[in-house]
Order: C-alpha cells, then structure tokens, then sequence
C-alpha cells in the first residue's frame, strides 16, 4: 500500500539531550492526564554510568513513509490521519490488543507504547489527540515534548530529515539548527 | 487517596527480613518527605535516646506528591532521616537529601515512601520491582563500590536488555534502568562520614548515614516501576511548567551538554565522554584550585570527586581537610604547622604529603577513609571525633583553623548571612540552605552565576559554563529599599517587615551594637525571618521536596520588577498534582508543626538552650565571606559590601536566642516548646511525652499570629 507522508516529525538531538525525562513525563501527561513514564509515546533510556554520547538513547516515533504499523492493523485502528497532515494514529477504541503493530515496528526501542492497564497500542501523534493540554497539537500546532524540553532538544520538522536511516533520534538541533 | 500520592509506604525489617505497609493516607497531614518521615519516626522509634548505629534505629526515605511528576526543581528528589552519627556530640535526629530519579521511580512502583528498621544478620539488598519486593543476598556486593554495586544490580533486575530496548516487566514494559540507593566501602566500614549514592553521584551525605546502613548490613535498595501518578489537574500542571520555564530561558541553545534530575529544567549536572555525570558544582570543589603547591588540574578533580562517590564518601565532610577556601584545609594546616605527617604527634600515614594536589593523594586519602587506613581510620570518625582524639578539638575550634561552627559539620555559607549558624544551631545540622545567600548582579551582566563544570560536546573540552543562579540577586536599578520590600511582601505569613532582611551587625569595635539588637542580626526581626526560613524549608523545600538549588526564587533577571516566582510557584504545582487548594501560608504552618515535632526529638535527645553555641571562632573576626548583604543603620538603608569583617557577640546570640525562642512559644531558659505551642499545631502527644520526659517548657506563646 502507498500512503501519503506525514506532514511533521519529531526529531531528537540524543547529543544534546539532558536525561530529565521531562518530554516523557509531559508526553504521558497530556495524553493520558497522569505522570507515567511506561506510558510515554516518546521514550529516553539513560545509562547513567555510560559515557557520552552513548549514555543516552532516545526514541521517538519516525512516521514511516511505509508504515508497518499500519500495514498489519486487522481493525483500521492504526491508520493515516489525511485530515490531520496524515499523522500515523492509533484510535484506542477500534484497538484489538493483538499486539501486532508492536512487532512490526522496526524501531529500537519499538515505539508502539504498549498501555498493559487498557489493553492498547498506543503512539505518537504529534500531540493531535492531547486532552490534557490547552494547547492545540498536530504537524501545524504545538507538542507536548518540544514545549518542555529545557534544552531544545527537541523539534518538530516539517520534511523528513535528511541522512541514514533511523537517526531520528541523532538529528543535529546544536548551532544553527536550534530555534 | 489525594492525588499526587502513590497511597502506601514500604515498613521493611531487616532483622526479620519482612515487610509490612502503612497507609499514606495516615500521615499526609505533613504534606511528604521530611514531614512524613519526621511523624513516621516519632511513632515506630520508641526510644528516641538511642545511638545512630542500634539497630532500633529507624531511617526513613521518603518522596513527595510532586516526585516523579513533570514539576521542575522537586520530581527527582528523596529526604532520608534518621538517628544520624554524623554529627557531635550527639548524633542528632537528622536529614539529607538526594536527587536523580529514585523517588519517581519508587511512587512508579507504588510506594510512597520506604521504612528501614532493623539490622539484618548478613548482608542483603532489597529489590523492589512493584509491589514485589524481595531481600536479596548482598555479600556478593559486599566490597564492591557504588558505581559497580548498581551495575550488578541492574544486571541482576534487567538481565542483558540493552539501553532503549524495552523490558518486560509483569504485563508491563519499560525502557527505564532501576533507581538504585547504595553505600560503599565507607558505608560498609561504618564511616560516619560515608553517605548513600544515587546513579552516578546523587547524594545523601550529611547525617553519616551509609555508615547506619552498614551497621544494618544493608547494600543497596533497587527500585523498578511501572505504574503512574494520578495528577488532580493535569492542564494545569503543564500550563504551571510551562509558566516557571519563563524564568530559565536562558540556557536554551548553550553548547554545553548538561544533564539534569528527573523533571527539572536547573540541570546541574553533566554528560561527559570522561567522568562521571554526578560529580559538579560543590562536589568537585573539596580538592580542586590550589593545594600546598599544586594547582590540581580539572582531570585530577573530576577523578578525585569520581572517587568520592565510588568509596560513597560525604563529600561535605572530606571538604574540611585539603581545601583551604572553604575554612577547612584542617589537615593541610596541621601538616604545615609541623603537627600532623609522617613521624609526626600525629601521624598521617599513609598520606603521600609530597603527592598533594594530584591524584595519588586524593586517592590514598579516600581510601584510607573508607578502608580506615592508618590515619584514615581517626577520619572516618569525621573530623570533631579526629580532633578529639588527637586532644585538638577545642583549641582548634577556637582558632578556626578546624572550621566546623556547630555539631562538627563544616563551615559552608556560615556568614555574613547569620540565618545559616542560627539556623544551624537551633536545628540538627549545617541547614544548607541558599535562600539567602546575596549576591550582586554586574551591570554588564544579566544574572549572577554560579560556575559549574560541563564538557563541550563538540571538541570534548571541559570548560566551565554557567550554572544557574540560586539566593537573592541584588541588581543594580534595584534600590537597597526596593530590594528588602520586594523581600518583605514575598515572605508570608510575617509580610511588611522589611527589617527582618537588616544584617547590621555590632561592628568591629561593638559601637552598633544598640542596632544590631534593635533592627539588626541579633533583633526580634531577625528572629523572626529565622522562624520564617526554618519554616518554609521544613515544609517547602523538605517535605514536599523543592530543591534547594532552585527554591526559594525571590529575584529574577527576566521579570521587569524583579520578583521571582516564591510565593507563587509552591503551592501552584502541589495544587495542580494534589488538588488540595493549599495555600503558602498552609504550608508554612506544616512547616512549623514538623519544626516543632523535630524540636521535640532533639530534646528527648538531650537539646537545652545552653547546647546552642556556634563554635568559639564565629566571635573572632576574619572569618566572613565576601558577599553583600542588606543592613540598616543610622535610618537609612544600604547594601554593604564590607560585611566580610562580621563576627558574632556572645551576648548578641544569648538575645537572639531569647528572641527566638519567644517567638516560638519555646521555654526561654531552656529552649523547650510549651504545651500550649504544641498543642496548637495539632501536638498534643508530643506535649504529653516531652512532660513524662520532665522535658516540657514551662511557659511560651508563638507569636506569629
């Protein structure tokens, strides 16, 4: 199947990235209206004895031009949202828990978020569905994670970003890339 | 359950190796952290006269509403209390506190906070993986140093995950490593200057309380959660954030790479490709700048700090031997006046003194600490138990060249800003505590700074970079009028008393003193910003957990009039995530309450008004540091820069005292509450134990109202 890209992407600075947490800890607030790390669409590992710039990993959604995720949806739960600058998107209530976007993910960490207390994939969607935030989100509005991040580590961009493969998580936001 | 809270406490018994678990619904009247901990004790440690190291000993670990949660400045930070060893001469009743991730990670996993009582017959470590939770065989660990101990930790909870992969957890999954508490060889070889250690240099020193956790064999609490924080309202939080970040724009874009606790935007801390990520600002102060004839290089620093979280030894402690900025450099004195080295009345073996300001001797000095070595065994003592053994301590005490002004802790901000030793003195240890540490602003300069070291990404250089300010800023198109009003309308519930901010002091010939008594340091006034501070930090910053390197805010750079974000900002977060509606004078008065209920402990303990005297060299003068500060004199105001020169009258802290303690509702002659103080605040129990002790004050009203 073709689908049509996204219109935003969230890209990540892991080298400048200061392990706060803060962009989980906001991402699973708005979302899910509590403070939960395992519930965070965007995931930061840190290994604190490790040392830079291996000593921390970031992870955040790629919105694949061929998104597997929703590829293997058996329910239409996880789809491209063209109303909304086709954001890849999961409807938490057409998910049957089968599990099987999470395996087809190709990302390290995989970042279908797996809700174990609902029973549900769940992923980023650029802050589009954020009930607990005043802020309007999606690829022409505000997220979550950029908001909070105390050091720019974080931004939304509007073309995919040039260079190898899965290096969302390593795109330069230093010097003139920082806003 | 309130919002905010994680609803249960852990109660683990190291003797029987069992747990139990309190409901958190019991003690949230004292808000969380030092509160909880404080009540917690008073009521599972019976006999409050007991010794840091008997095992009836019961230390407390405890988080608040706002850990782990997305409020800057508290979400990574845990109080620990207990029956210290630290102190001298009597291990008080006492606190410290430690950030990184550990307190989110333990409400993630259901508790609240955690209760160590006991002693366990072997060594353990205790692995909590939700409501799971296990005493583990430690004496695999038992030797091993802080940074190995979590290691092996890890790799015993997550197995080979590698970093970002997730981990199956129950139904559960997580990308996150356990939070690990530990101690190392100092703990282990029951230092009273060994601290516990967090991640790679979070921690808890003041107190000695690694060495209590090596009394009761215990290695290491890990931590692994995968639950969430119910948070009253949630827009509201995130719109709170988002309003204090505000004032800390400024570090956006820098090159540096710094790191920082969970949910806070101050990061003080640093990722580096050579050190570890823990050891800044104060830390890698204790052997860094020049020593004997060295000028130790920022390699040999990092590396000797490094090691000082490795052997989880107190850096506070350790500040006082070497390093001669501080007041300490005690051992470096002795050695130069001929007293102390090798062959010498006390003999400093095995200190290699002609390898001072390298490596060689910071790390020989460590390891006799922690292994006792040698000399290394009268300074794991800490250094008033060193110096009383080697018959120096009260002339020393004297002299200043041993800089420890109350309870053997070491001098830190000690003065001009007298609200550090009064503070001190009254309470159980060296408060720490910067709400009022005054610094001027350069014209040319937006913000005072505090220089911290941090690594260039690019070129891996380590350069020193800004940190982020904490205390009063005094900015110049700021009026020293303008400057105590601004101070007097933020300090509720005692607003519009600008003269509680006058640092007048006698002088150095005593001709100011009828001011100083009058509107100055040893006044009503002062008193009463004293009863303020030990006030707002028992609640704010203790039990609900503000860190101290970003509350207080009383002044901005950003804000046109100046005003920072205290009073506003506490009580705006714990609402959000609680929903309670509690306003700062709320909080201030819980402050009051765990004051008076830790008041009450150091006097079962034996605390008298006659105990409270800061050490013999606070009345000489040439002790001061060089900051300014606020004094009224002559009706005028001014900010006066030649505060350096301050010392304290022995009369002038008697009538401080008496102030105080008036003001407390305190028996003036014996600096013990009254039934009715304590019975105002809820105490009532407390009154009827401190009189079965023949210990209750026979008179005082608090007279804040």
């Amino acid at each position: 199947m073709k689908f049509p890209r996204s219109e935003g992407y969230l890209v990540v600075d892991s080298k400048k990235c200061a392990g706060c947490l803060s962009c989980m800890l906001a991402c699973a607030l708005v979302h899910e209206g509590e403070e939960n790390l395992v519930l965070s669409r965007i995931q930061i590992s840190r290994n604190t004895f490790g040392l830079y710039p291996k000593d921390i990993k970031a992870g955040t959604c790629l919105q694949c031009a061929k998104p597997k995720c929703v590829d293997v949806c058996p329910t239409g739960a996880c789809y491209v949202d063209e109303v909304h600058g086709n954001v890849r998107v999961i409807d938490e209530s057409k998910c049957d828990g089968c599990q099987q976007c999470l395996e087809a993910c190709p990302l390290v960490p995989k970042m279908i978020i797996w809700n174990h207390e609902k029973n549900v994939a769940m992923k980023c969607d650029l802050c589009l569905n954020a009930p607990y935030w005043s802020e309007q989100g999606g690829p022409e509005g505000k997220q979550a994670c950029v908001e909070v991040c105390p050091v720019d580590a974080i931004k939304l961009v509007k073309k995919v970003p040039k260079g190898p493969k899965v290096v969302l998580d390593e795109f330069n936001l230093r010097e003139g890339n920082a806003r | 359950m309130t919002a905010g809270y994680a609803g249960k406490i852990l109660r683990l018994n190291l003797t029987k190796r069992s747990i139990s678990v309190i409901d958190t619904e019991e003690y949230e009247e004292w808000g969380g952290g030092h509160g909880m901990g404080s009540a917690i004790f008073w009521d599972l440690c019976k006999d409050k006269t007991i010794d840091g190291f008997d095992p009836r000993n019961s230390i407390t670990i405890m988080s608040s509403p706002l850990s782990g949660t997305l409020v800057p400045g508290v979400s990574g930070r845990s109080e620990v209390q207990g029956i210290g060893i630290q102190q001298y001469p009597i291990g008080w009743f006492t606190r410290s506190n430690f950030g990184g991730r550990f307190s989110g990670m333990l409400k993630a996993a259901g508790w609240d906070g955690i209760v160590i009582e006991g002693a366990a017959d072997t060594p353990v470590w205790v692995n909590i993986i939700n409501d799971k939770v296990s005493f583990e065989d430690a004496r695999n660990l038992w030797g091993l140093d802080t940074w190995e101990t979590q290691q092996e930790i890890w790799k015993a909870v997550t197995g080979n995950a590698g970093l970002g992969e997730w981990l199956r957890i129950g139904d559960a999954q997580t990308t996150q490593r356990p939070a690990v508490l530990c101690i190392g060889p100092a703990g282990e070889n029951l230092s009273r200057s060994a601290s516990l250690i967090h991640d790679a240099g979070n921690g808890a020193g003041q107190g000695g309380f690694g060495g209590v956790w090596g009394s009761k064999n215990l290695k290491a609490v890990s931590v692994q959660g995968t639950g969430g924080i119910k948070i009253a309202d949630p827009k509201a939080l995130m719109d709170a954030r988002l309003w204090l970040e505000q004032y800390f724009s400024y570090q956006k874009g820098e090159q540096a790479v710094p790191s920082g606790c969970e949910g806070c935007i101050k990061l003080c801390t640093f990722r580096s490709q050579k050190y570890g990520n823990g050891s800044s600002c104060a830390d890698a102060f204790w052997y860094s700048g020049e020593m004997g004839n060295t000028e130790v290089s920022l390699d040999d620093t990092q590396k000797s700090t490094d090691l000082a979280q490795k052997y989880g030894v107190n850096i506070c402690d350790i500040m006082a031997y070497v390093q001669k900025l501080t007041f300490g450099g005690y051992l470096l004195t002795l050695y130069e006046m001929g007293i102390l080295g090798p062959g010498k009345t006390i003999d400093s073996a095995p200190l290699p003194w002609d390898k001072l300001g390298t490596l060689e001797f910071s790390e020989a000095l460590l390891k006799a600490i922690a292994y006792r070595e040698g000399i290394g065994n009268d300074l794991a003592e800490g250094p008033a138990r060193a110096a009383k053994k080697w018959g120096r301590l009260e002339e020393d005490l004297a002299s200043g060249i041993l800089a420890l002004p109350q309870w053997g802790m070491l001098w830190h901000w000690s003065l001009p800003g007298v609200e550090w030793p009064f503070g001190s003195i009254l309470g159980d240890r060296d408060i720490a505590e910067h709400d009022f540490e005054f610094h001027k602003v350069d014209a040319e300069k937006k913000e005072h700074d505090f220089e911290s070291l941090l690594v260039d990404e690019d070129t891996n250089e380590h350069e020193l970079t800004r940190n982020r300010p904490t205390g009063v800023a005094i900015y110049p198109d700021q009026t020293p009028e303008q400057l105590v009003e601004l101070l007097a309308g933020k300090t509720i519930p005692y607003t519009g008393d600008p003269f509680m901010f006058s640092y007048a002091w006698q002088g150095t010939n005593g001709s100011n003193m009828a001011e100083a008594l009058k509107t100055g340091i040893y006044s009503r006034h002062k008193a009463k910003m004293v009863a303020w501070h030990r006030h707002y930090t028992r609640f704010w910053k203790q039990s609900i957990l503000y860190c101290d390197w970003m509350f207080s805010n009383f002044t901005s750079a950003i804000k046109p009039d100046h005003s920072g974000f205290t009073p506003e900002a506490e009580p705006r977060f714990l609402n959000a995530v609680a929903g309670q509606n509690l306003s700062f004078a709320d909080g201030m008065e819980i402050g009051r309450k765990v004051w008076n209920l830790d008041r009450a402990i150091w006097i079962l303990q034996g605390r008298h008004r006659d105990m409270e005297k800061p050490a013999a060299f606070l009345f000489k003068p040439g002790i001061a540091v060089d900051n300014p500060l606020p004094v009224y004199i002559n009706g005028k105001w001014s900010v006066d820069v030649s505060l350096v020169d301050v010392f304290l009258d022995e009369s002038g802290v008697e009538t401080f005292k008496t102030n105080f303690y008036e003001f407390e509702g305190w028996d003036t002659s014996t600096g013990w509450p009254s039934r009715g103080t304590l019975e105002d605040l809820g105490l009532q129990g407390v009154a009827d134990e401190l009189e079965s002790a023949g210990k209750l004050g026979s008179s005082g009203t608090y007279n804040g109202e």
